[in-house]
């Protein structure tokens, strides 16, 4: 790879790291939120590394070298540099101008969801691991606390209670949806599902995001981890994708 | 149809001709391949699936943006190491005798807060410092494994089973320390293709310069097998679905290896592996013991990573040697301690 290709390279990248951290939020698509100061500081570096490079190697021609050259071409790319870099151009260009969606209902479908964890020292204190719902109006909950609560919970704090949860449609089997989400810990290759069966409305299309209100609809016997987290709607209403969509909150 | 082609004689028109020649010749393909496009293109988007190939772009996007700060980190210091750090201080610190500097090598890799990226690029420029290849090795093995940062986020991974840092901490330290003694043992140097220094040391350029153009070529040349690596391990990502995984998850003796070979495929990062573990409900401690004890040891990202800085031949042996040698570890400090 030539020198000038080179600091091309560097400079797309770090264009493209800054463009999708400091000037957009299309970072939140890929990775956790906490990364953000380190893509910055990566796209700083990688565009003062590209012009520094561009000041002493030239741009956009390559300056000839006053000591002849890199006078070592031993055949295996070493020359100018490494022609691996070469897909360097895939990520960088792709950041830049054809930045990929957050995954979504096709992840969502092929996955089971993960099974809540079952809540801790439940035995050991004697208190309730889930604190009370507020009793006026809709409650906002994540999915997370909405499926731990269906099937941990032997205390029933979610009876009577009307609740609000927050997702994207996945279609499932003969004709069934779940309002959904895809939680990562450090970037979307180790997304994991959560999704909640809503009973009583017409399917959205898959991906579209919503907000659906409804009653816990009780499966199983809560505490024994064969029971699925479900929801009977009422209303079921679209809203706009979410800015962090694998932060999952209601 | 050239009407001033004649005004300008003959020389004009063998341009034009020349021209017109060469248009064509570079026209054609374009024009076949374009066809084809056409042709093919709405059968093979159909064939594939739009949202699978969506998926695959988001997750391999996404390895190579974590990927890229830590890799950064990891070049900035072996950078630093071959511009600024004189050989003399690694001999002086490290005992001479290889197989005591493999374990004091092992236990550094404490203090490299970053994931597996990180450690490649800084165990090349070791081994390029004078330091024994074994030492350096125990060293990739144990960084991305054993720093604060990710026993803190295993810790938090698995609240009510403090011992599973324990383990994580002692079964790392014990495979990249055995791994060390095997390549005193067993290792050959020629498979070892040593990473060059980019320019040599031109005798006139400054610290600076060199700290440059070492960062510069070690950071491209490592961040495009990091692509390589991204792309395999998204393509698995996206095509197997784990739910296949919870077949095995029944007998301890099948779970333990196939939760190795989990890890060498998803090629999570080293900081989150231990979140993708506690979330393999069902297998047994000692088998997620496994998934991260192999996962900053080897996965597909990094055997590309290796391939690139200490040639392929090196990467293949290495990388089955230390797996066989991780899930063993683990294995053991899982039956003591889990």
């Amino acid at each position: 790879m030539k020198r000038n290709v080179q600091v091309l390279l560097l400079l797309f990248l770090g264009v493209g790291l800054l463009h999708i951290s400091l000037l957009t939020d299309l970072y939140l698509r890929y990775v956790r939120a906490g990364l953000r100061p380190a893509l910055i500081a990566s796209g700083v570096l990688l565009i003062a590394l590209g012009a520094v490079s561009a000041a002493r190697d030239g741009f956009p021609f390559n300056r000839p070298r006053a000591e002849g050259g890199q006078g070592h071409d031993d055949g295996h790319g070493h020359a100018g540099g490494p022609k691996v870099a070469w897909l360097l151009y895939v990520p960088a260009l792709t950041i830049l101008f054809l930045a990929p969606p957050a995954l979504g209902s096709y992840t969502a479908s092929r996955d089971e969801a993960e099974a809540p964890k079952a809540p801790s020292s439940a035995s050991s204190s004697g208190e309730s691991l889930f604190p009370a719902l507020p009793d006026t109006g809709v409650a906002p909950m994540s999915l997370n606390d909405f499926s731990a609560r269906a099937v941990w919970d032997t205390d029933g704090t979610l009876e009577g209670h009307t609740v609000r949860l927050t997702g994207f449609v996945t279609p499932g089997r003969h004709g069934a949806w779940y309002v959904s989400r895809l939680v990562i810990s450090c970037c979307a290759a180790d997304a994991q599902v959560r999704k909640v069966r809503v009973h009583g409305a017409p399917a959205p299309p898959a991906d579209t995001w919503v907000a659906v209100t409804g009653t816990w609809h009780p499966t199983g016997k809560a505490g024994t981890g064969n029971a699925s987290p479900a929801l009977d709607a009422t209303a079921v209403r679209r809203v706009p994708e979410p800015k962090d969509p694998y932060h999952d909150m209601g | 149809m050239h009407g001033d082609v004649g005004a300008e004689g003959p020389g004009g028109l063998r341009t034009a001709a020349r021209v017109s020649t060469l248009a064509l010749i570079a026209g054609l393909p374009v024009v076949l391949l374009g066809g084809v496009a056409i042709w093919l293109g709405p059968r093979i988007t159909e064939g594939l699936d739009h949202r699978a190939v969506a998926a695959w772009r988001t997750v391999f996007t996404a390895i190579v943006i974590q990927g890229v700060p830590f890799l950064l980190l990891g070049t900035v210091v072996s950078a630093t190491i071959s511009a600024f750090v004189p050989a003399w201080v690694f001999t002086r610190v490290l005992p001479r005798n290889p197989a005591l500097a493999v374990p004091v090598a092992g236990a550094a890799g404490a203090v490299l807060p970053g994931c597996e990226c990180a450690s490649v690029p800084v165990a090349g420029s070791l081994m390029r410092r004078g330091v024994a290849p074994a030492a350096a090795l125990a060293f990739l093995l144990s960084a991305p494994a054993i720093n604060p940062i990710v026993l803190v986020a295993t810790y938090v991974a698995f609240p009510n089973s403090p011992w599973m840092v324990a383990a994580r901490l002692i079964a790392s330290l014990l495979t990249s320390v055995a791994m060390g003694w095997l390549w005193i043992r067993a290792g050959r140097e020629e498979w070892l293709r040593l990473p060059k220094g980019p320019t040599g040391h031109a005798p006139g350029a400054s610290r600076a310069e060199e700290f440059r153009v070492s960062l510069q070529h070690d950071f491209l040349h490592a961040g495009g097998f990091l692509v390589v690596g991204a792309a395999a391990a998204a393509t698995f990502n996206v095509a197997v679905p784990h739910s296949v995984l919870r077949l095995f998850s029944d007998s301890l003796w099948l779970s333990l290896p196939m939760l190795g070979l989990l890890a060498v495929v998803l090629a999570v990062c080293s900081e989150a592996d231990a979140f993708v573990a506690a979330s393999l409900t069902g297998f047994s401690p000692t088998a997620r013991l496994a998934f991260m004890v192999v996962g900053p040891m080897v996965d597909l990202k990094l055997i590309a990573l290796q391939s690139g800085t200490f040639g392929r031949a090196f990467a293949v042996r290495f990388s089955s040697a230390t797996w066989v040698v991780a899930v063993l570890c683990s294995g053991l400090v899982g039956w003591w301690l889990l």
